[in-house]
């Protein structure tokens, strides 16, 4: 009779053979890692504590045997020294399908990372709902709703996706309820299969058209980074990690300040064109100012004319929002403005202080623009920069305009307005303004003394006289501003917490 | 080997085109500049690819969306 030990030994090792070699074998041919080996590239060598490694299907015992871990490998881990809640779906277990007892590990999961302030990490990849499980009444009522919070995302600690697969229903769900989202090149986003979409509606349905990496980076906006393999999905969640604090009530760790950081400001000016006609990339210049290597950038083939990321100053976290010249001149859209607003949520709810960058000609606007719902969505960003209680710090640039100007901090909307000596602020084009007061033209007659009128003196020093903005400073002086400004706004009334009123905003609008 | 669209981001007129059929581009690099908006803005090669054909000349008009110009890669 085998002992105690020897049982204990055999279904451990079954436990975690996953589905089996021939499956792995596949996996590894198409270079692709399974369940555990992306858990052991994502957490420290030697940290991840495994919960519910003996657990199977719980709906059909005919399935105990075929179902190590339920599908999904969960438990903690640390990510650069920092405690962490994992969930990696195994889809070489009946695809990673959500059965009875993996419903339970996230629960859990999930539970302990809020109530212990941990960030929770999810590495998608399933087939959606399992099987005949969720099938018919009795079905649906034992599998389906019976947690009220299972999707009631309210920012107590951060939460990391990575879809490095086919991932439809829930994982598809908890990759867009978190706060950053990562596809890996081949892997597929979706509510459901192509299979399934091409039944519904009757056409054939390629998956990565449906939900591939482009149409998450460029059209819906879903994908945060994209990978272009495992390995690379997972160090871009231990990077996001390392500009987060653990959970809401800390600040972000402070890291130190990297070799050669400031070394690009004596030449930060020549990165902005002479001629006022002439774009550029905004991204430059804030990789001159930020601490080497540090900047993160979110979203870039999405909405390009405004750009996002987190960086370092001095070694401390800032969430960076600019304006990019170089894609349509900058005039923020509706895809813009919903960017923005989900960086702002992502700050804020995380204690990250915030620095804009203001170089643009005012919202995009027209018909197309009024369809995609222009004043609402201005709103929106607009109204999540007023609830903003981290530090904010605006810096013109170079133009800005209308109401624009009160999106990208202008005014009171920033904690302290900076404006470089190139900045030009007012409500409109003067020719514009001729036009709509005096329904007059360039070469009209009464336009020149109508434009005279109209074309009020822009420049930064107007704007400074009357402390509309705090200051005015030399390209050069940026970093060295914005580190001495984010150290005298920091919270110290509140250890560096904000009030976080935008906690239940949407995850993705 | 993938043929890749470049389309416009904005409507306005072609100013200049800075590459040429058979050029190869960097990702990130800049095949034409329009004007528009009274700015001048890049057409840009997100992925890079080597010029087949341009689908615009200098001084014409384009819409947003339009196709000017088609690489591969």
């Amino acid at each position: 009779m085998a002992t105690m030990e020897e049982v204990y030994a055999e279904k451990k090792a079954k436990a975690q053979a996953m589905g089996g070699p021939e499956k792995l074998a596949r996996r590894r041919a198409a270079g692709v890692l399974n369940a555990r080996e992306r858990v052991d590239k994502l957490v420290d060598a030697g940290t991840f504590i495994e919960s519910g490694l003996f657990g199977s299907s719980g709906s059909r015992p005919e399935d105990h045997d075929r179902s190590p871990t339920d599908g999904k490998v969960a438990g903690f881990g640390k990510i650069d020294g920092r405690e962490c809640a994992v969930v990696a779906n195994d889809f070489t277990v009946m695809g990673a399908s959500s059965g009875a007892t993996n419903g339970r590990k996230i629960g859990h999961m999930k539970r302990v990372a809020t109530s212990r302030g941990l960030p929770m990490v999810f590495l998608g990849e399933s087939s959606g709902a399992r099987m005949p499980d969720h099938m018919g009444a009795r079905g649906m009522g034992a599998l389906l709703g019976n947690d009220p919070t299972q999707y009631a995302r309210m920012r107590e600690t951060p939460w990391a996706s990575a879809t490095l697969g086919l991932s439809y229903g829930s994982s598809s769900w908890y990759a867009v309820l978190s706060d950053f989202c990562v596809l890996r090149k081949g892997a597929v986003l979706a509510v459901s299969s192509a299979q399934l979409a091409s039944l519904a509606i009757k056409e054939d349905v390629d998956p990565e058209v449906m939900g591939g990496w482009q149409v998450h980076s460029e059209v819906t906006g879903f994908a945060d980074h994209v990978a272009e393999t495992d390995e690379d999905a997972l160090a871009a969640i231990r990077s996001f990690l390392s500009y987060m604090p653990s959970h809401h009530n800390e600040s972000p760790p402070v890291h130190p300040v990297a070799e050669g950081s400031g070394a690009a400001m004596a030449n930060i000016a020549k990165l902005l064109p002479e001629r006022r006609t002439q774009v550029y990339d905004v991204r430059a210049i804030i990789r001159a100012f930020v601490d080497a290597g540090s900047f993160f950038e979110l979203k870039p083939r999405f909405a390009k004319v405004a750009v996002t990321g987190l960086a370092r100053l001095d070694g401390r976290t800032v969430g960076i929002v600019a304006n990019n010249p170089l894609s349509r001149g900058g005039a923020m859209d509706t895809d813009a403005c919903e960017k923005i607003t989900s960086f702002l949520v992502l700050c804020d709810s995380f204690n990250i202080p915030i620095v804009m960058l203001v170089d643009n000609p005012g919202f995009s606007i027209g018909v197309e623009a009024e369809r995609r719902r222009a004043p609402g969505k201005i709103m929106n960003f607009m109204q999540a920069l007023q609830l903003c209680t981290v530090p904010k710090i605006s810096i013109i640039l170079r133009k800005s305009y209308g109401q624009a100007y009160l999106n990208m901090g202008g005014g009171r909307n920033s904690d302290e307005v900076a404006a470089w000596p190139t900045a030009e602020v007012s409500f409109m084009d003067p020719t514009f303004a001729v036009k709509i007061v005096h329904g007059l033209s360039p070469g009209e007659a009464g336009f020149d003394e109508a434009f005279a009128q109209m074309n009020k003196d822009s420049e930064a020093w107007g704007i400074a006289a009357i402390y509309a903005v705090q200051s005015v400073i030399q390209p050069q002086e940026t970093r060295d501003y914005l580190i001495r400004m984010l150290e005298v706004h920091r919270q110290r009334l509140t250890n560096g917490v904000g009030q976080h009123l935008m906690r239940a905003w949407p995850t993705s609008f | 080997m993938a043929t890749i669209q470049i389309k416009t981001e904005v409507s306005g007129s072609v100013w200049k085109i800075i590459t040429a059929v058979g050029e190869t581009v960097e990702p990130g690099g800049t095949l034409m500049i329009l004007e528009s908006m009274k700015m001048e803005i890049p057409v840009i090669a997100e992925d890079g690819g080597t010029v087949q054909k341009f689908t615009v000349a200098e001084a014409e008009a384009v819409n947003e969306g339009q196709v000017v110009a088609v690489l591969t890669k």
